[in-house]
């Protein structure tokens, strides 16, 4: 085999634990959930604005909230009545406006194809991602419309595909890419179209070898002439699937500190998001569902779930066996960078691509001990900063030395919580010594 | 679906900031690591001058621990002497006193090397200086004869050296030229077999280059130290020994094999990039060599060291970790 391609420094081996799911192709939730909680801000930018109100007759596909200015719209995602539009839990925001819907029947719209659809500008595909609702769903549910929008005067030469997929546990993106390959290519070539740029690099961790084939045999089938299309294996390395870590395997280019994959010329999309964008070009079929891997120790019965938007969390845990009685902890996303979930009584929403039960005490409880110094956070660090000495300045309080060790630069990809052999929430002191450095150059600057 | 109901779900989770797994390594288990790796030079000190090492060994460990515990206590540190950081001070202290210490100076030198080696500034992780080399550096201000002269001669059954008391290699070298300092070295072959292999007066711990070296081995395997600075550290005192024309024998004598691969490596006292680290070590080796040919001790790494600990807040402002370069934005 080929050298595998990766980034330059750091990173970490956790252990993979995809083998409870690698295995189990998607299947739908069943039974459909009896409602749905749909925010409307499950995005980065502004709430969607709602345009049906209480006991409004609804169909599953049809828009129930415009975007707002930097937004995308909102679909229904089953079909039946409207409840009172009134503030529900949220999985970051804890508590937000959700148009919440009881299921009456399973009528669906229908998408026909547009048989023109590749013939589409640029500004009327953009307006259909738009309209389909999708955003990022990689974890980061950034509206895909904006991200491929350039600005002014910005030249790209490489469109990105990101099926890296390097978080532990999940396995929802190697399956969609086993199970829709096709789409997946077509939604990846569609989006290089639209930023113009004629070479697509797929990058996968080479634990998923079946998917770099299902894409390179799909890629054959897809017609895609003046285009280059390869799918390149990675080494499986956390965070191989983090933008500047597979910019840097894939091209060898290193995007400036703080800066985007723009920077070097790059635009990078989830091989999610590239399925949803093929859905809603060639069929204006807007995000309804997501596949979610559901799994942990504390998961009965592990699996990649297709959901609809907005489904209870306890109904997909259900689906799976229920919890074991010593789950401790819910995690939205991976292991690494996931968020801690407090209920089960929370809707799927369209960035969350893992729902992890845990058990036994996280790392953040056991406490910690003071920095040995041991430099094991420097190694690991993927941009060469420097946690250990960051954390010590925080712990004497002098947060704003910190600032030639990098603070600022952090992603927050947690290597360096990983590695600490005295469990130190080193992350969680880089977090403290970015705002606060943050807060005094905006002193600074308005003074 | 035909599978068995679900089973009561707790309501409420814990709700922690991630990541929300972490590696199985502790500092408790990094500490007893290095303690097992110290272990076959230890023994093999033992089993060479006998039941007065042991009994050093003994109250060197006795005396770090009951000095962490009660200081901690004093402290409320929320550090314990399970982690096994006390133990290692207190058997690497053993390990560069000579074998004929009486043991009551050893368990003082350990408490002074926990005390005022570590406690004082704070415990674990906040000390400038190696602990055990400030306890070695306070015994050689307190008791300077029995640290430095009358050394017992290793073990009659594998040794030819038949005297009570001897002198050590490094300091028959100073005195009497390289002659005297081979002949101390017994062994089935060369002298320098028999310095490489430890049959040779010596500190308890530092005779055996081999032993020390297997023990070192298991620590990189562990990926718990890096070659980086006992290499840095033996390129210095080849360097610095070089004009003397005796490289060999000051690469195989004295505690250079125990100081670089075990106390320079020291993570609290050691800096944290890896081009601080090259600088480190070879501040170290230059100065052991420095020490050795012109200074007033036969062996000088322990003094190099604790100098070179003091360079260490500079060396982490003065170097950075190798970060990725900004390059290759399309034409």
């Amino acid at each position: 085999m080929p050298e595998l391609k990766t980034f330059g420094r750091g990173g970490i081996h956790p252990d993979p634990h995809k083998r409870d799911t690698a295995e189990r192709g998607i299947e739908p939730i069943d039974p459909l959930p009896s409602e749905v909680w749909l925010p409307l801000l499950q995005h980065l930018g502004d709430p969607s604005v709602p345009i049906v109100k209480k006991n409004d007759r609804v169909v599953r596909g049809q828009k129930i909230a415009e975007a707002g200015p930097s937004g995308v719209p909102l679909h229904a995602t089953i079909s039946g009545k409207v409840k009172p539009i009134d503030k529900r839990p949220h999985p970051t925001l804890v508590s937000a406006e959700a148009i919440v819907i009881a299921r009456e029947s399973d009528e669906e719209l229908e998408f026909p194809e547009d048989p023109g659809w590749r013939e589409l500008g640029t500004g009327g595909a953009l307006e259909r991602i738009r309209e389909a609702g999708i955003v990022g769903l990689g974890g980061a549910a950034f509206p895909t419309y904006r991200k491929l929008t350039l600005p002014e005067g910005v030249r790209v030469d490489t469109f990105v595909l990101n099926g890296a997929e390097c978080e532990p546990y999940l396995t929802s993106d190697y399956r969609l890419m086993l199970a829709e390959p096709e789409a997946i290519v077509e939604g990846a070539l569609a989006m290089a179209r639209i930023v113009g740029v004629r070479r697509v690099l797929v990058g996968i961790e080479a634990d998923k070898m079946p998917a770099v084939l299902a894409l390179r045999e799909a890629a054959k089938r897809v017609p895609h002439e003046g285009y280059s299309f390869d799918v390149v294996p990675c080494e499986v390395r956390y965070p191989q699937g983090a933008e500047r870590q597979l910019v840097a395997a894939l091209t060898g280019r290193a995007i400036p500190p703080r800066a985007l994959p723009l920077a070097v010329g790059v635009v990078v999309q989830n091989v999610a998001t590239a399925h949803a964008v093929y859905q809603a070009l060639r069929y204006r079929k807007p995000l309804l569902d997501r596949v979610v891997t559901v799994t942990g120790p504390g998961i009965v019965y592990p699996r990649n779930v297709r959901v609809p938007l907005g489904t209870l969390l306890e109904r997909v845990v259900e689906f799976c066996g229920g919890l074991r009685v010593d789950t401790t902890r819910l995690i939205a996303g991976g292991p690494m960078m996931g968020r801690a979930l407090p209920r089960l009584d929370l809707p799927i929403t369209k960035g969350m691509n893992g729902l992890l039960a845990l058990t036994g005490r996280g790392p953040f409880e056991m406490g910690y001990g003071p920095c040995i110094q041991c430099s094991r956070c420097v190694d690991a660090c993927p941009l060469g900063l420097e946690p250990d000495q960051v954390s010590v300045r925080v712990e004497a309080g002098k947060v704003l030395d910190t600032e030639p060790f990098g603070a600022r630069e952090c992603y927050e990809c947690g290597c360096c919580t990983y590695v600490c052999p005295s469990g130190r929430p080193l992350l969680q002191f880089m977090q403290v010594a970015k705002s606060s450095l943050r807060r005094a150059t905006s002193v600074r600057v308005t003074t | 679906m035909s599978e068995p109901a679900a089973v009561p779900a707790p309501s409420t989770f814990v709700l922690a900031p991630g990541p929300h797994v972490r590696t199985s390594e502790s500092t408790a288990t990094i500490m007893w690591t290095v303690n097992a790796a110290l272990l076959p030079a230890a023994a093999w000190g033992a089993l060479m001058f006998g039941f007065p090492a042991l009994a050093v060994i003994g109250a060197s460990i006795l005396g770090a621990v009951a000095a962490e515990w009660g200081a901690g206590r004093m402290m409320h540190a929320r550090t314990s002497v399970r982690d096994g950081s006390a133990v290692c001070t207190g058997l690497l202290l053993a390990m560069t006193l000579p074998p004929r210490l009486p043991a009551p100076a050893a368990f003082l030198g350990a408490v002074f090397a926990i005390l005022f080696g570590k406690m004082i500034f704070g415990g674990l992780g906040y000390n400038l200086f190696n602990p055990a080399l400030i306890g070695r550096a306070f015994l050689m201000a307190t008791f300077p004869l029995p640290m430095t002269a009358g050394w017992s001669p290793p073990a009659k059954w594998i040794s030819h050296v038949d005297a009570v008391t001897t002198a050590t290699p490094l300091a028959a070298l100073r005195e009497r030229g390289i002659d005297a300092a081979l002949k101390l070295a017994g062994g089935p072959e060369s002298p320098l077999a028999g310095l490489f292999l430890g049959i040779r007066p010596g500190s308890i711990g530092e005779t055996s280059v081999l032993l020390l070296l297997a023990g070192g081995a298991v620590l990189l395997l562990r990926r718990i130290i890096s070659l980086t600075i006992p290499l840095a550290v033996v390129a210095g005192v080849a360097l610095v020994t070089a004009p003397t024309g005796h490289v060999d024998l000051h690469l195989l004598s004295g505690g250079l094999w125990l100081g670089a691969l075990f106390m320079a490596t020291d993570y609290v006292t050691s800096p944290t990039t890896r081009n601080g680290q090259i600088v480190f070590g070879l501040v170290i080796g230059a100065l052991t060599g420095v020490i050795r040919i012109y200074g007033g001790y036969p062996e000088g790494i322990c003094y190099a060291i604790l100098l070179a600990n003091a360079l260490v807040p500079a060396l982490n402002l003065w170097f950075k970790p190798a970060r990725p370069v900004f390059a290759g934005a399309p034409s």
